[in-house]
Protein backbone atom coordinates (compact mmCIF):
# COMPACT_ATOMS: atom_id res chain seq x y z
CA UNK A 1 0.00 0.00 0.00
CA UNK A 2 0.84 3.97 -0.78
CA UNK A 3 2.26 5.32 1.94
CA UNK A 4 0.06 7.98 3.15
CA UNK A 5 1.22 11.71 3.16
CA UNK A 6 1.79 13.96 5.72
CA UNK A 7 -0.17 16.28 7.53
CA UNK A 8 1.35 19.68 8.26
CA UNK A 9 -0.01 21.36 10.93
CA UNK A 10 0.79 24.84 11.95
CA UNK A 11 -0.21 26.01 15.29
CA UNK A 12 1.61 27.77 17.99
CA UNK A 13 -0.29 26.73 20.86
CA UNK A 14 0.24 23.79 22.26
CA UNK A 15 -2.94 22.63 23.92
CA UNK A 16 -4.40 23.63 20.49
CA UNK A 17 -1.65 21.46 19.15
CA UNK A 18 -2.52 18.48 21.31
CA UNK A 19 -6.39 18.71 21.33
CA UNK A 20 -5.98 18.71 17.31
CA UNK A 21 -3.88 15.86 17.22
CA UNK A 22 -6.01 14.07 19.83
CA UNK A 23 -8.84 14.33 17.34
CA UNK A 24 -6.76 13.60 14.08
CA UNK A 25 -5.73 10.34 16.57
CA UNK A 26 -9.22 9.31 17.27
CA UNK A 27 -9.25 8.81 13.84
CA UNK A 28 -6.78 6.43 13.37
CA UNK A 29 -5.31 8.31 10.69
CA UNK A 30 -2.57 6.59 9.05
CA UNK A 31 -0.59 10.01 8.23
CA UNK A 32 1.89 11.26 9.92
CA UNK A 33 1.26 14.95 11.26
CA UNK A 34 4.47 16.93 11.37
CA UNK A 35 3.77 20.08 13.91
CA UNK A 36 5.18 23.42 13.01
CA UNK A 37 4.79 25.94 15.74
CA UNK A 38 5.31 29.17 13.93
CA UNK A 39 5.11 30.91 10.20
CA UNK A 40 8.63 30.66 9.87
CA UNK A 41 9.24 27.12 11.14
CA UNK A 42 6.27 26.19 8.72
CA UNK A 43 7.82 28.16 5.97
CA UNK A 44 11.11 26.40 6.78
CA UNK A 45 9.62 22.99 6.56
CA UNK A 46 8.49 23.46 3.27
CA UNK A 47 11.15 24.62 1.81
CA UNK A 48 13.53 21.98 3.46
CA UNK A 49 15.60 24.72 5.25
CA UNK A 50 17.21 25.45 8.30
CA UNK A 51 16.41 22.64 10.48
CA UNK A 52 14.75 21.24 7.98
CA UNK A 53 17.50 20.30 5.73
CA UNK A 54 17.42 17.24 5.37
CA UNK A 55 13.68 16.27 5.02
CA UNK A 56 13.20 14.06 1.96
CA UNK A 57 11.53 16.25 -1.00
CA UNK A 58 7.78 15.50 -0.81
CA UNK A 59 5.49 17.90 -0.43
CA UNK A 60 2.25 17.28 2.71
CA UNK A 61 -1.45 15.89 1.70
CA UNK A 62 -2.28 18.98 3.18
CA UNK A 63 -1.52 22.05 5.45
CA UNK A 64 -3.74 22.81 8.33
CA UNK A 65 -2.60 26.88 9.10
CA UNK A 66 -3.69 28.62 12.42
CA UNK A 67 -3.96 32.75 11.26
CA UNK A 68 -2.76 34.18 13.93
CA UNK A 69 1.12 33.15 14.67
CA UNK A 70 4.22 34.05 15.79
CA UNK A 71 6.93 35.79 13.98
CA UNK A 72 5.27 35.16 10.33
CA UNK A 73 1.56 34.74 10.48
CA UNK A 74 -0.83 33.03 8.84
CA UNK A 75 -1.78 34.85 6.17
CA UNK A 76 1.77 35.35 5.51
CA UNK A 77 2.75 32.02 5.34
CA UNK A 78 -0.49 31.46 2.74
CA UNK A 79 0.68 34.61 0.53
CA UNK A 80 4.20 32.77 0.35
CA UNK A 81 2.50 29.30 -0.49
CA UNK A 82 0.22 30.52 -3.12
CA UNK A 83 2.70 32.36 -4.93
CA UNK A 84 5.58 30.31 -5.28
CA UNK A 85 5.39 27.96 -8.21
CA UNK A 86 6.46 24.61 -6.08
CA UNK A 87 4.17 25.24 -3.41
CA UNK A 88 0.92 26.88 -4.68
CA UNK A 89 -0.92 23.45 -5.32
CA UNK A 90 -0.30 22.53 -1.77
CA UNK A 91 -4.11 22.12 -0.43
CA UNK A 92 -3.74 24.61 2.49
CA UNK A 93 -6.67 24.90 4.83
CA UNK A 94 -7.03 27.95 7.65
CA UNK A 95 -7.80 26.27 11.11
CA UNK A 96 -8.40 29.15 13.20
CA UNK A 97 -10.67 30.76 16.09
CA UNK A 98 -11.32 33.85 13.76
CA UNK A 99 -14.76 34.32 12.89
CA UNK A 100 -13.75 38.09 11.31
CA UNK A 101 -15.19 38.13 7.68
CA UNK A 102 -12.32 40.15 6.64
CA UNK A 103 -9.80 37.33 7.55
CA UNK A 104 -12.03 35.17 5.41
CA UNK A 105 -11.96 37.80 2.40
CA UNK A 106 -7.97 37.42 2.76
CA UNK A 107 -7.99 33.80 3.12
CA UNK A 108 -9.87 33.05 -0.18
CA UNK A 109 -8.45 36.24 -2.19
CA UNK A 110 -4.86 34.75 -1.24
CA UNK A 111 -6.20 31.48 -2.83
CA UNK A 112 -6.86 29.04 0.45
CA UNK A 113 -8.51 26.09 -0.26
CA UNK A 114 -11.05 25.92 2.88
CA UNK A 115 -11.30 28.00 5.57
CA UNK A 116 -12.89 26.21 8.90
CA UNK A 117 -13.67 28.13 12.16
CA UNK A 118 -12.83 26.08 15.20
CA UNK A 119 -15.55 25.75 17.10
CA UNK A 120 -15.41 26.37 20.88
CA UNK A 121 -17.60 23.17 21.70
CA UNK A 122 -15.02 20.05 21.73
CA UNK A 123 -17.24 17.59 20.18
CA UNK A 124 -17.58 19.63 17.48
CA UNK A 125 -14.29 20.63 17.46
CA UNK A 126 -13.02 17.25 17.23
CA UNK A 127 -15.79 16.38 14.48
CA UNK A 128 -14.71 19.05 12.25
CA UNK A 129 -10.71 18.10 12.57
CA UNK A 130 -11.34 14.57 11.80
CA UNK A 131 -13.43 15.10 8.80
CA UNK A 132 -10.90 17.64 7.91
CA UNK A 133 -8.05 14.89 8.28
CA UNK A 134 -10.23 12.43 6.31
CA UNK A 135 -11.86 14.51 3.47
CA UNK A 136 -8.24 16.12 2.91
CA UNK A 137 -5.51 13.19 3.45
CA UNK A 138 -7.92 10.22 2.42
CA UNK A 139 -10.79 11.35 0.38
CA UNK A 140 -9.13 14.29 -1.71
CA UNK A 141 -6.82 13.09 -4.44
CA UNK A 142 -3.54 15.61 -3.87
CA UNK A 143 -1.83 16.87 -6.96
CA UNK A 144 0.53 14.63 -8.02
CA UNK A 145 3.66 14.24 -5.70
CA UNK A 146 6.51 17.23 -7.30
CA UNK A 147 10.13 17.27 -5.95
CA UNK B 1 -19.98 71.04 3.79
CA UNK B 2 -20.59 73.10 1.61
CA UNK B 3 -18.17 72.38 -0.86
CA UNK B 4 -20.13 69.36 -1.55
CA UNK B 5 -23.33 70.70 -2.32
CA UNK B 6 -21.48 72.84 -5.56
CA UNK B 7 -21.66 71.40 -8.47
CA UNK B 8 -18.18 70.03 -9.78
CA UNK B 9 -17.86 72.84 -12.67
CA UNK B 10 -17.44 75.70 -10.19
CA UNK B 11 -15.90 73.63 -7.42
CA UNK B 12 -12.33 74.71 -7.80
CA UNK B 13 -13.53 78.21 -8.20
CA UNK B 14 -15.06 78.00 -4.92
CA UNK B 15 -12.21 76.57 -3.38
CA UNK B 16 -9.93 78.69 -4.73
CA UNK B 17 -11.96 81.53 -3.72
CA UNK B 18 -11.99 80.18 0.08
CA UNK B 19 -8.57 79.77 0.24
CA UNK B 20 -7.94 83.49 -0.66
CA UNK B 21 -10.75 84.04 1.80
CA UNK B 22 -8.78 81.95 4.95
CA UNK B 23 -5.67 83.17 4.03
CA UNK B 24 -6.97 87.29 4.31
CA UNK B 25 -8.67 86.44 7.61
CA UNK B 26 -5.40 85.58 8.93
CA UNK B 27 -4.69 89.16 8.96
CA UNK B 28 -3.84 89.66 12.20
CA UNK B 29 -0.78 92.50 12.90
CA UNK B 30 -2.52 95.68 13.06
CA UNK B 31 -0.68 97.41 10.57
CA UNK B 32 -2.12 95.06 8.19
CA UNK B 33 -5.46 95.34 9.28
CA UNK B 34 -5.28 99.50 9.38
CA UNK B 35 -3.21 99.37 6.11
CA UNK B 36 -6.28 97.61 4.29
CA UNK B 37 -8.65 99.96 5.50
CA UNK B 38 -6.41 102.84 4.20
CA UNK B 39 -5.59 101.48 1.05
CA UNK B 40 -8.95 99.88 0.34
CA UNK B 41 -10.18 103.56 0.68
CA UNK B 42 -7.69 105.07 -1.67
CA UNK B 43 -8.23 103.01 -4.40
CA UNK B 44 -12.07 103.48 -3.90
CA UNK B 45 -10.79 106.76 -4.03
CA UNK B 46 -8.50 107.31 -6.79
CA UNK B 47 -11.29 104.96 -8.97
CA UNK B 48 -13.82 107.34 -8.10
CA UNK B 49 -11.94 110.37 -9.33
CA UNK B 50 -10.54 108.84 -12.42
CA UNK B 51 -13.89 107.86 -13.68
CA UNK B 52 -15.38 111.53 -12.51
CA UNK B 53 -12.43 112.79 -14.89
CA UNK B 54 -14.32 111.30 -17.02
CA UNK B 55 -17.34 112.50 -16.73
CA UNK B 56 -18.88 109.53 -14.93
CA UNK B 57 -20.79 111.05 -11.72
CA UNK B 58 -21.60 109.41 -8.69
CA UNK B 59 -19.53 106.53 -9.15
CA UNK B 60 -17.97 107.67 -5.45
CA UNK B 61 -20.92 106.09 -3.32
CA UNK B 62 -20.92 102.93 -4.68
CA UNK B 63 -16.91 102.10 -4.81
CA UNK B 64 -16.23 104.17 -1.41
CA UNK B 65 -19.17 101.26 -0.03
CA UNK B 66 -17.25 98.56 -1.37
CA UNK B 67 -14.15 99.48 0.13
CA UNK B 68 -16.11 100.19 3.22
CA UNK B 69 -17.46 96.71 2.89
CA UNK B 70 -14.13 94.77 2.03
CA UNK B 71 -12.41 96.13 4.84
CA UNK B 72 -14.85 94.88 7.57
CA UNK B 73 -14.74 91.42 5.41
CA UNK B 74 -11.26 90.84 5.41
CA UNK B 75 -9.97 92.98 8.36
CA UNK B 76 -12.72 93.40 11.44
CA UNK B 77 -14.44 96.23 13.42
CA UNK B 78 -12.20 98.71 14.32
CA UNK B 79 -10.58 99.32 10.58
CA UNK B 80 -14.15 99.08 9.43
CA UNK B 81 -14.64 101.92 11.24
CA UNK B 82 -11.32 103.54 10.25
CA UNK B 83 -12.59 103.20 6.48
CA UNK B 84 -15.97 105.05 7.20
CA UNK B 85 -14.42 108.16 9.24
CA UNK B 86 -11.29 108.07 5.86
CA UNK B 87 -14.19 107.48 3.51
CA UNK B 88 -16.93 110.68 4.99
CA UNK B 89 -13.86 112.42 4.85
CA UNK B 90 -12.88 112.00 1.80
CA UNK B 91 -16.37 112.12 0.02
CA UNK B 92 -16.26 115.08 1.88
CA UNK B 93 -13.43 116.59 0.62
CA UNK B 94 -13.70 115.52 -2.85
CA UNK B 95 -17.84 115.27 -3.77
CA UNK B 96 -19.49 117.71 -1.81
CA UNK B 97 -19.57 121.07 -2.68
CA UNK B 98 -17.95 123.31 -1.57
CA UNK B 99 -15.04 120.96 -3.39
CA UNK B 100 -11.83 120.35 -1.86
CA UNK B 101 -12.52 121.86 1.71
CA UNK B 102 -13.52 119.32 4.72
CA UNK B 103 -16.35 122.74 4.76
CA UNK B 104 -19.76 121.45 4.63
CA UNK B 105 -22.63 123.59 2.79
CA UNK B 106 -26.21 122.68 4.82
CA UNK B 107 -27.57 122.16 1.44
CA UNK B 108 -24.95 119.35 1.03
CA UNK B 109 -25.45 117.90 4.78
CA UNK B 110 -28.77 115.63 4.50
CA UNK B 111 -26.71 113.90 1.59
CA UNK B 112 -23.74 113.77 3.59
CA UNK B 113 -25.26 111.99 6.38
CA UNK B 114 -26.79 109.59 3.89
CA UNK B 115 -23.38 108.89 2.78
CA UNK B 116 -22.22 108.20 6.39
CA UNK B 117 -25.59 105.82 6.99
CA UNK B 118 -24.84 104.34 3.87
CA UNK B 119 -21.44 103.32 5.01
CA UNK B 120 -22.63 102.42 8.42
CA UNK B 121 -24.97 99.65 6.67
CA UNK B 122 -22.90 98.54 4.59
CA UNK B 123 -20.37 97.83 6.91
CA UNK B 124 -23.08 96.46 9.21
CA UNK B 125 -24.32 93.89 7.01
CA UNK B 126 -20.48 92.73 6.07
CA UNK B 127 -19.53 92.19 9.99
CA UNK B 128 -22.89 90.02 10.17
CA UNK B 129 -22.44 88.25 7.32
CA UNK B 130 -18.51 88.19 8.19
CA UNK B 131 -19.72 86.23 11.78
CA UNK B 132 -22.20 83.91 9.94
CA UNK B 133 -19.73 82.77 7.97
CA UNK B 134 -16.74 82.23 10.79
CA UNK B 135 -19.84 80.53 13.12
CA UNK B 136 -20.28 78.54 9.89
CA UNK B 137 -16.85 77.51 9.83
CA UNK B 138 -16.13 76.75 13.21
CA UNK B 139 -19.41 74.48 13.59
CA UNK B 140 -17.39 72.70 10.31
CA UNK B 141 -14.27 72.56 11.90
CA UNK B 142 -15.73 71.01 15.10
CA UNK B 143 -17.49 68.47 12.86
CA UNK B 144 -14.50 67.78 11.02
CA UNK B 145 -12.52 66.50 14.48
CA UNK B 146 -15.76 65.02 15.75
CA UNK B 147 -15.69 62.48 12.46
CA UNK B 148 -12.10 62.26 13.30
CA UNK B 149 -12.54 61.03 16.44
CA UNK B 150 -15.61 59.05 15.70
CA UNK B 151 -13.65 56.92 13.01
CA UNK B 152 -10.82 56.70 16.11
CA UNK B 153 -13.22 54.86 18.23
CA UNK B 154 -15.17 52.65 15.59
CA UNK B 155 -11.49 51.67 14.68
CA UNK B 156 -10.62 50.72 18.24
CA UNK B 157 -14.03 49.27 18.68
CA UNK B 158 -12.88 47.21 15.88
CA UNK B 159 -9.71 46.34 17.19
CA UNK B 160 -11.52 45.28 20.30
CA UNK B 161 -13.82 42.84 18.44
CA UNK B 162 -11.56 41.38 16.61
CA UNK B 163 -9.33 40.72 19.53
CA UNK B 164 -12.46 39.40 21.38
CA UNK B 165 -12.83 36.92 18.30
CA UNK B 166 -9.32 35.58 18.22
CA UNK B 167 -8.64 35.66 21.59
CA UNK B 168 -10.93 35.25 24.09
CA UNK B 169 -12.70 31.78 22.18
CA UNK B 170 -9.29 29.49 21.89
CA UNK B 171 -8.90 29.56 26.04
CA UNK B 172 -12.37 28.86 26.08
CA UNK B 173 -11.95 25.87 23.88
CA UNK B 174 -9.28 25.04 25.70
CA UNK B 175 -11.46 24.64 28.94
CA UNK B 176 -14.16 22.71 27.01
CA UNK B 177 -11.54 20.50 25.01
CA UNK B 178 -9.70 19.63 28.55
CA UNK B 179 -13.18 18.98 30.72
CA UNK B 180 -14.70 17.22 28.20
CA UNK B 181 -11.17 14.67 27.85
CA UNK B 182 -11.11 14.35 31.63
CA UNK B 183 -14.81 13.32 31.81
CA UNK B 184 -13.96 10.91 28.75
CA UNK B 185 -10.59 9.51 31.25
CA UNK B 186 -11.68 9.95 34.66
CA UNK B 187 -15.50 9.65 34.35
CA UNK B 188 -15.11 5.94 35.99
CA UNK B 189 -13.17 7.30 38.83
CA UNK B 190 -15.48 10.45 39.75
CA UNK B 191 -17.91 10.41 42.40
CA UNK B 192 -21.66 12.01 41.36
CA UNK B 193 -20.90 15.18 42.81
CA UNK B 194 -17.23 15.51 40.82
CA UNK B 195 -19.13 14.72 37.60
CA UNK B 196 -22.06 17.30 38.41
CA UNK B 197 -18.71 19.44 38.93
CA UNK B 198 -17.55 18.84 35.24
CA UNK B 199 -20.63 18.87 34.21
CA UNK B 200 -21.36 22.36 35.51
CA UNK B 201 -18.17 23.50 34.14
CA UNK B 202 -18.69 22.30 30.60
CA UNK B 203 -21.94 23.79 31.15
CA UNK B 204 -20.62 27.35 31.67
CA UNK B 205 -18.02 27.30 29.16
CA UNK B 206 -20.32 26.72 26.21
CA UNK B 207 -23.16 29.15 27.52
CA UNK B 208 -19.98 32.02 27.26
CA UNK B 209 -19.06 30.65 23.94
CA UNK B 210 -22.22 31.56 23.33
CA UNK B 211 -22.21 34.79 24.88
CA UNK B 212 -19.04 35.62 22.65
CA UNK B 213 -20.44 34.49 19.54
CA UNK B 214 -23.48 36.56 20.04
CA UNK B 215 -21.79 39.74 21.33
CA UNK B 216 -19.34 39.69 17.92
CA UNK B 217 -22.43 38.82 15.87
CA UNK B 218 -24.34 41.79 17.30
CA UNK B 219 -21.09 43.90 16.68
CA UNK B 220 -20.85 42.51 13.55
CA UNK B 221 -23.94 44.41 12.70
CA UNK B 222 -23.26 47.49 13.47
CA UNK B 223 -19.75 47.60 11.44
CA UNK B 224 -21.12 45.47 8.27
CA UNK B 225 -22.62 47.11 4.98
CA UNK B 226 -25.78 47.12 3.99
CA UNK B 227 -26.71 46.03 0.55
CA UNK B 228 -30.45 47.28 0.21
CA UNK B 229 -32.10 45.70 -2.47
CA UNK B 230 -36.42 45.48 -3.12
CA UNK B 231 -36.99 42.75 -0.55
CA UNK B 232 -40.29 40.53 -0.74
CA UNK B 233 -41.06 40.69 3.42
CA UNK B 234 -44.25 37.94 2.38
CA UNK B 235 -41.36 35.73 1.19
CA UNK B 236 -38.98 36.00 3.77
CA UNK B 237 -41.15 35.44 6.51
CA UNK B 238 -42.91 32.50 4.61
CA UNK B 239 -39.38 30.83 4.63
CA UNK B 240 -38.41 31.97 7.68
CA UNK B 241 -41.79 30.08 9.25
CA UNK B 242 -40.62 26.98 7.08
CA UNK B 243 -37.67 27.22 8.82
CA UNK B 244 -38.86 27.21 12.30
CA UNK B 245 -41.67 24.69 11.93
CA UNK B 246 -38.73 22.57 11.32
CA UNK B 247 -37.84 22.41 14.81
CA UNK B 248 -41.05 22.74 16.84
CA UNK B 249 -43.02 19.76 14.45
CA UNK B 250 -45.17 18.45 18.07
CA UNK B 251 -46.12 21.76 18.88
CA UNK B 252 -49.42 22.98 17.92
CA UNK B 253 -48.65 26.44 16.01
CA UNK B 254 -51.67 28.86 14.74
CA UNK B 255 -49.19 30.74 12.03
CA UNK B 256 -51.68 33.97 10.76
CA UNK B 257 -49.25 35.91 8.48
CA UNK B 258 -51.22 38.23 6.56
CA UNK B 259 -50.28 40.17 3.65
CA UNK B 260 -46.76 41.68 3.83
CA UNK B 261 -45.63 44.34 1.43
CA UNK B 262 -42.30 44.74 -0.36
CA UNK B 263 -39.78 46.61 1.69
CA UNK B 264 -36.60 48.41 0.93
CA UNK B 265 -33.11 46.38 3.03
CA UNK B 266 -30.96 44.33 3.11
CA UNK B 267 -32.31 40.74 3.02
CA UNK B 268 -29.79 38.90 5.31
CA UNK B 269 -30.40 40.99 7.96
CA UNK B 270 -34.15 41.85 7.67
CA UNK B 271 -34.38 37.29 7.43
CA UNK B 272 -32.01 37.98 10.71
CA UNK B 273 -34.70 39.95 12.10
CA UNK B 274 -37.83 37.93 11.77
CA UNK B 275 -35.81 34.91 12.77
CA UNK B 276 -35.76 36.50 15.87
CA UNK B 277 -38.67 37.49 16.54
CA UNK B 278 -40.72 34.26 15.28
CA UNK B 279 -38.45 32.28 17.48
CA UNK B 280 -39.06 34.76 19.95
CA UNK B 281 -42.86 34.01 19.71
CA UNK B 282 -42.13 30.28 19.57
CA UNK B 283 -40.47 30.27 22.64
CA UNK B 284 -42.36 32.72 24.69
CA UNK B 285 -45.90 30.84 23.50
CA UNK B 286 -43.99 26.88 24.88
CA UNK B 287 -46.35 26.76 27.65
CA UNK B 288 -49.44 27.29 25.63
CA UNK B 289 -51.55 24.56 24.38
CA UNK B 290 -52.23 25.95 21.64
CA UNK B 291 -50.08 28.80 20.37
CA UNK B 292 -51.45 32.14 18.30
CA UNK B 293 -48.39 33.93 16.16
CA UNK B 294 -49.73 36.38 13.77
CA UNK B 295 -47.31 38.95 11.58
CA UNK B 296 -48.99 41.89 9.28
CA UNK B 297 -48.82 44.80 8.64
CA UNK B 298 -51.46 47.41 10.11
CA UNK B 299 -50.82 50.89 8.23
CA UNK B 300 -47.89 52.60 6.18
CA UNK B 301 -47.69 55.97 6.53
CA UNK B 302 -44.93 58.97 5.10
CA UNK B 303 -42.68 56.10 3.08
CA UNK B 304 -42.60 53.89 5.89
CA UNK B 305 -44.67 50.25 6.52
CA UNK B 306 -45.17 49.55 10.08
CA UNK B 307 -45.04 45.63 10.83
CA UNK B 308 -45.93 43.47 14.04
CA UNK B 309 -45.62 40.12 15.07
CA UNK B 310 -47.87 39.13 17.81
CA UNK B 311 -48.18 36.09 20.28
CA UNK B 312 -50.32 34.76 22.75
CA UNK B 313 -47.17 33.89 24.44
CA UNK B 314 -45.82 34.47 28.35
CA UNK B 315 -45.28 38.45 27.48
CA UNK B 316 -43.88 40.92 29.65
CA UNK B 317 -44.75 43.29 32.60
CA UNK B 318 -44.71 47.22 30.22
CA UNK B 319 -42.73 48.46 33.43
CA UNK B 320 -39.91 46.92 32.00
CA UNK B 321 -40.39 47.85 28.63
CA UNK B 322 -37.03 49.64 28.08
CA UNK B 323 -34.96 47.15 29.13
CA UNK B 324 -36.41 44.77 26.44
CA UNK B 325 -34.19 46.12 23.68
CA UNK B 326 -30.75 46.29 25.68
CA UNK B 327 -28.02 43.68 24.93
CA UNK B 328 -27.91 40.90 27.11
CA UNK B 329 -31.24 42.00 28.64
CA UNK B 330 -33.44 39.33 30.18
CA UNK B 331 -36.80 39.63 31.19
CA UNK B 332 -36.62 35.82 32.20
CA UNK B 333 -34.63 33.66 34.15
CA UNK B 334 -32.94 30.97 32.06
CA UNK B 335 -34.42 27.87 33.62
CA UNK B 336 -38.11 29.08 32.59
CA UNK B 337 -36.33 30.24 28.86
CA UNK B 338 -33.28 29.74 27.49
CA UNK B 339 -31.16 32.50 25.37
CA UNK B 340 -28.58 35.36 25.45
CA UNK B 341 -30.19 37.84 25.57
CA UNK B 342 -29.19 39.51 21.91
CA UNK B 343 -32.12 38.88 19.71
CA UNK B 344 -34.22 42.12 20.24
CA UNK B 345 -30.83 44.14 20.40
CA UNK B 346 -30.11 42.48 16.94
CA UNK B 347 -33.45 43.63 15.87
CA UNK B 348 -33.29 46.57 17.20
CA UNK B 349 -29.84 47.58 15.80
CA UNK B 350 -30.70 46.41 12.31
CA UNK B 351 -34.38 48.17 12.48
CA UNK B 352 -31.91 51.35 13.30
CA UNK B 353 -29.65 50.94 10.47
CA UNK B 354 -32.75 50.91 8.20
CA UNK B 355 -33.98 54.31 9.48
CA UNK B 356 -37.03 52.77 11.41
CA UNK B 357 -37.65 52.07 14.81
CA UNK B 358 -39.25 49.20 16.74
CA UNK B 359 -41.24 49.52 20.11
CA UNK B 360 -43.43 46.50 21.64
CA UNK B 361 -46.35 46.25 24.01
CA UNK B 362 -47.06 43.48 26.24
CA UNK B 363 -48.92 42.29 29.32
CA UNK B 364 -47.78 39.77 31.54
CA UNK B 365 -49.54 36.08 30.83
CA UNK B 366 -51.11 37.98 27.90
CA UNK B 367 -48.98 37.71 25.08
CA UNK B 368 -46.81 40.50 23.65
CA UNK B 369 -46.66 42.66 19.97
CA UNK B 370 -43.64 43.81 18.56
CA UNK B 371 -43.65 46.71 16.03
CA UNK B 372 -41.16 47.90 13.91
CA UNK B 373 -41.18 50.47 10.69
CA UNK B 374 -39.23 49.97 7.85
CA UNK B 375 -38.60 52.21 4.41
CA UNK B 376 -40.81 51.42 1.64
CA UNK B 377 -39.67 50.69 -1.70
Amino acid sequence: MEKFRRILLVEDDARDVELTLTALEDYKLANEVVVCRDGQEALDYLYGRGKFSDRVGETPAVILLDLKLPKVDGLEVLEQIKSDERLRMIPVVMLTSSHEERDMMRSYKLGVNAYVVKPVDFHEFINAVKELGMFWAVINEPPPRSA
Amino acid sequence: MADFAQPPTDGGARRLLAHWGRNFQGLRSPLARYGLAVVSVAVALSLSLLLQYYQFRDAAVPALALAIAVTTWYAGNGPAVMAIVLSSLSFDYFFTEPYYSLAITPRDLPYFFIFVIWGLTVAGFSAVRRRVEENLRHAQEELAKHAVDLQAANKELEAFAYSVSHDLRAPLRHVVGYAELLQKHAAAALDEKAGRYLKTILEASKRMGNLIDDLLGFSRIGRADTNKIAVNLEQLVAQVVTELAQDVSGRDIAWKIGALPVCYGDRAMLKMVFMNLLSNAVKFTRQRSRAEIEVGCSQQENNQIKIFVRDNGAGFDMRYVTKLFGVFQRLHLPEEFEGTGIGLATVQRIVHRHGGRCWAEGAVDQGATFYLTLPKV
